[in-house]
């Protein structure tokens, strides 16, 4: 029993109407590091939500050091030692690290003044335990978003945290700053008495640093504090899911040789992008692989004159084009983008399904005097939103209420309603659980299929790999590489990273 | 509006009329002469006038800005009508186009320097606030303009329906119906909202959201003109002074009258009839205060509390919506 710095049992938590946990159970082993999966609703945030005292359990006890607590506020819980990493930065972008480090407990001089030398050298100690080089003097908008997120570590061991929640940590990340934190987690199990809560959808990395497992489905436990060596990808996700995962792999013959459909030529951009080549079949799918800061999302916001090309040609079917604003590239040259941040950028998340749904195609539905109802973007849509499977009470439920895989289904049906003939599409399954994920995977192999050509950007490697039919890889602003990808995970992948690090 | 009387009831709409209602009742029961044709009379001049300011702003407010221009400009449209008919002898009807083509114009200016320059519309509309009057006031010389063709003034002085309502109530509104439709059954509207409610968005679902936030201002420079025009005919005469000093006096209703009503100060959200009932609250309110004869002051202090206390409602409305879309 005492190997246990955390203890969950039987936990069953009410919503009106929804049962998220239905006594389940939860055990953190001291120095461990444990995972906690499943799907999207499955309970993975409430769970964390009870531990770290946002929520209370209506039933089932929770236990700190084989003593019975509640915290009735996230400060309790903080003080006991649990801290959170979230997805968001949690750290005041215009503050110094230093500031952000102590700002629970500023250090005072005499005159009852901020004292910054005693900052800079507090937090300095922390930074250090991590091996972090960062002066504590540096602004934190000035960091990259690694070392914002290894920033904020750095906050919760300050707080002399011995439970760590990570949530999704890496889902920014490039893969040598992930293989770093990864590193730094497991010297901190080791040397500073730590143990960790890892929630991650990348599966990958559950079987590169945890120890044990806890999968939840639909509010149950599906196993509970299972070694990790027990399992392996596909007992894993089928604990998840329910079932087995289906693998899906693009296969097209595209003749490369084919005349361009979009064409860019020696583009040169106001954000830095250098002699910007490539070309994209009509039917095919391109990667745009590269780091995060690689420039792929501003080079398609270029190309769609949001800002400015400076010099080179875009040509579309041999004929140059200028795209003055995403207005034009959709009513002149059927040209779409499904944004990476659906909250910010892909939906009015006040507005209800229907006209998230109906935006991109209210000018060509008009009638004269500019009429327009809801029934008619209601058939033009519907079949779109039905396709998708998109769950949702009604065509005027708002989009902030529904879940994060069908808001991400409106965000792509937009699209499919507008009928464009080149979609980019930027990241569409960040956050997306497993059974969601392979939908649209599916989807998009199928718009490619009826001749939609699509221009990939993606962090995933394993969904590049079984997506694109030819892959681009971008560094600092600039192409360094370009594969006809073979969908072999391992030859693929390497000479990826090996373009990216040359 | 909905066949569904639930839905209805839940509405902020069905709060204010209730409200309406009840002032109504405490009124007539509590004082002399309010439900009197005169009395009945002057507030539907006054309402008018009310609601055509409540929709100018609420207009703006829909991109998350706000229009503190809208009295200076009305003022000035009106004062540039005054000019037109008794000086250059304009028949009404070109007066009139022209005015609101003026309106709209100095609600252009507002928009375009408001997008261009990406500075807030509060700032750019205190600006243009201080210039409109002052340029209005340096040409006219502060003098009013009082010989109005008869067929016009007549016009503001008219009583309809057995001599209870004035004809510009019924101008206030039509003039909800035609935006109710806009935003409800045109392209247009419709995208009018979501530029307000998420530009990023709306950008990249293909909107073109300057030109948008630049037609909304372009609208609100419209109704204030018409407002201004308005209050000509109600007064019978075209006065630099008659919306107050640089045209202060409109926007306490202004800003009520969306507020109660619905209209989310962050934007992207209208509610025409909600800023019409908003109105008629705030004229009656002032009315019956005035009535009750509790002096000019307590009714300014009791327009303020309750703009405050719409502003309360405004933040709870956006904490609902936040705290839905966390519980899902």
């Amino acid at each position: 029993m005492s190997d246990y710095i955390l203890e969950l049992n039987n936990i069953t938590k009410n919503f009106p109407g929804v049962k998220a946990l239905d006594n389940a159970n939860f055990t953190l082993k001291k120095k461990s590091i444990h995972a906690l999966l499943g799907e999207n609703g499955a309970g993975k945030s409430t769970l964390i939500k009870i531990i770290t005292g946002v929520y209370n359990q209506n039933e089932g006890k929770l236990f700190l050091n084989n003593q019975e607590k509640s915290f009735s506020s996230p400060n309790e819980a903080m003080n006991a030692g649990i801290s959170v990493v979230h997805q968001e930065r949690n750290l005041i972008r215009r503050f110094s690290v230093g500031e952000n480090l102590m700002l629970t407990n500023l250090p005072k001089n005499n005159l009852g003044l901020i004292d910054y030398n005693t900052v800079a050298k507090e937090s300095k100690k922390w930074l250090d335990i991590m091996e972090l080089d960062i002066d504590p003097n540096t602004i934190v908008s000035d960091l990259t978003v690694a070392k914002m997120q290894l920033c904020e570590i750095a906050k919760a061991l300050s707080l002399e945290s011995k439970i760590l929640l990570l949530d999704e940590p890496t889902s920014s990340l490039s893969p040598q700053d992930t293989k770093n934190l990864f590193a730094l987690l497991k010297r901190l199990v080791a040397e500073q008495d730590v143990s960790i809560v890892f929630v991650s959808h990348k599966l990958e990395e559950v079987f590169e640093i945890c120890d044990e497992v806890t999968v939840l489905r639909d509010g149950k436990n599906a196993c509970e504090s299972e070694q990790i060596t027990n399992l392996n990808r596909q007992k894993l996700v089928k604990l998840m899911i329910g079932r087995d995962e289906q693998i899906i792999k693009s296969k097209k013959n595209i003749d490369f040789a084919d005349e361009s459909l979009l064409d860019l030529q020696s583009i040169n951009t106001d954000l830095g992008h250098k002699n910007i080549n490539l070309n994209l079949k009509k039917g095919e799918i391109l990667g745009l692989y590269g780091l995060v800061g690689a420039g792929r999302t501003e080079l398609i916001k270029c190309v769609l004159g949001l800002d400015k090309i400076n010099s080179g040609q875009i040509l579309l079917n041999n004929k140059e084009i200028k795209i003055k604003s995403p207005k034009d590239a959709l009513e002149k040259y059927k040209i779409g983008y499904i944004s990476e941040d659906r909250k910010k950028e892909g939906l009015i998340l006040m507005h209800d399904v229907l006209s998230n749904a109906g935006i991109t195609v209210w000018s060509n539905l008009k009638k004269i005097l500019s009429f327009l109802n809801d029934s008619i973007v209601y058939n033009k849509v519907d079949p779109y939103v039905k396709q998708l499977e998109v769950k949702t009470p009604s065509y005027q439920q708002i989009v902030s209420n529904l879940s994060g895989g069908n808001q991400q289904k409106i965000s792509v049906a937009k699209w499919l309603a507008s009928g464009t003939d080149i979609l980019f599409i930027d990241e569409p399954t960040v956050g997306i659980d497993i059974k969601t994920k392979s939908y649209l995977h599916e989807l998009i192999i199928e718009l490619s299929l009826k001749g939609t050509s699509i221009i990939l950007i993606t962090s995933d490697m394993p969904e590049m790999i079984s997506l694109a039919d030819r892959i681009i890889t971008m560094k600092d602003f600039k192409v360094v590489g370009e594969t006809i990808n073979n969908h072999n995970y391992e030859e693929m992948s390497s000479s990826i990273m090996g373009n990216i690090h040359e | 509006m909905n066949n569904k009387i639930p839905n209805f009831v839940k509405t902020n709409q069905f709060g204010l009329l209730i409200l309406v209602i009840v002032f109504i009742c405490i009124f007539s029961f509590s004082t002399d002469g309010f439900t009197s044709r005169f009395n009945i009379y002057a507030l539907s001049r006054v309402v008018a006038l009310d609601i055509m300011i409540g929709l100018a702003m609420m207009v703006v407010i829909l991109t998350g800005g706000l229009n503190l221009s809208l009295g200076a400009l009305g003022v000035s449209a009106a004062m540039f009508g005054g000019w037109c008919m008794e000086s250059m002898g304009i028949p009404i009807s070109i007066t009139i186009i022209l005015v609101l083509a003026f309106g709209s114009f100095l609600g252009w200016i507002n928009g375009f320097v408001t997008v261009r320059t990406g500075v807030h519309s509060f700032i750019v509309t205190l600006a243009t606030m201080s210039i409109y009057f002052g340029f209005m006031t340096l040409l006219t010389e502060a003098e009013a303009f009082r010989k109005l063709p008869e067929a016009f003034t007549d016009f503001g002085s008219l009583k309809l329906f057995n001599k209870y309502i004035s004809p510009l109530l019924i101008i206030s509104v039509l003039t909800c119906f035609v935006l109710y439709y806009i935003f409800k059954y045109t392209d247009i509207g419709r995208k009018l909202i979501a530029a307000g409610a998420n530009p990023d968005a709306a950008e990249l679902s293909g909107i073109s959201v300057d030109r948008m936030f630049i037609y909304c201002h372009m609208l609100s420079g419209f109704l204030a003109a018409l407002a201004g025009i308005m209050l000509t005919a109600r007064i019978g005469a075209a006065i630099p002074s008659m919306a107050g000093h640089l045209g202060f006096d409109w926007l306490l209703p202004a800003f009520l009258a969306p507020v109660l009503g619905g209209t989310l100060l962050s934007g992207g959200k209208v509610t025409v009839f909600g800023t019409m009932l908003g109105a008629i609250l705030v004229t009656l309110i002032n009315n019956g205060l005035y009535l009750i004869d509790v002096g000019e002051f307590w009714v300014r202090f009791f327009l303020g509390i309750i703009l405050l206390g719409a502003v309360l409602l405004d933040r709870a409305r956006e904490y609902f919506t936040v705290k839905n879309s966390i519980v899902s």
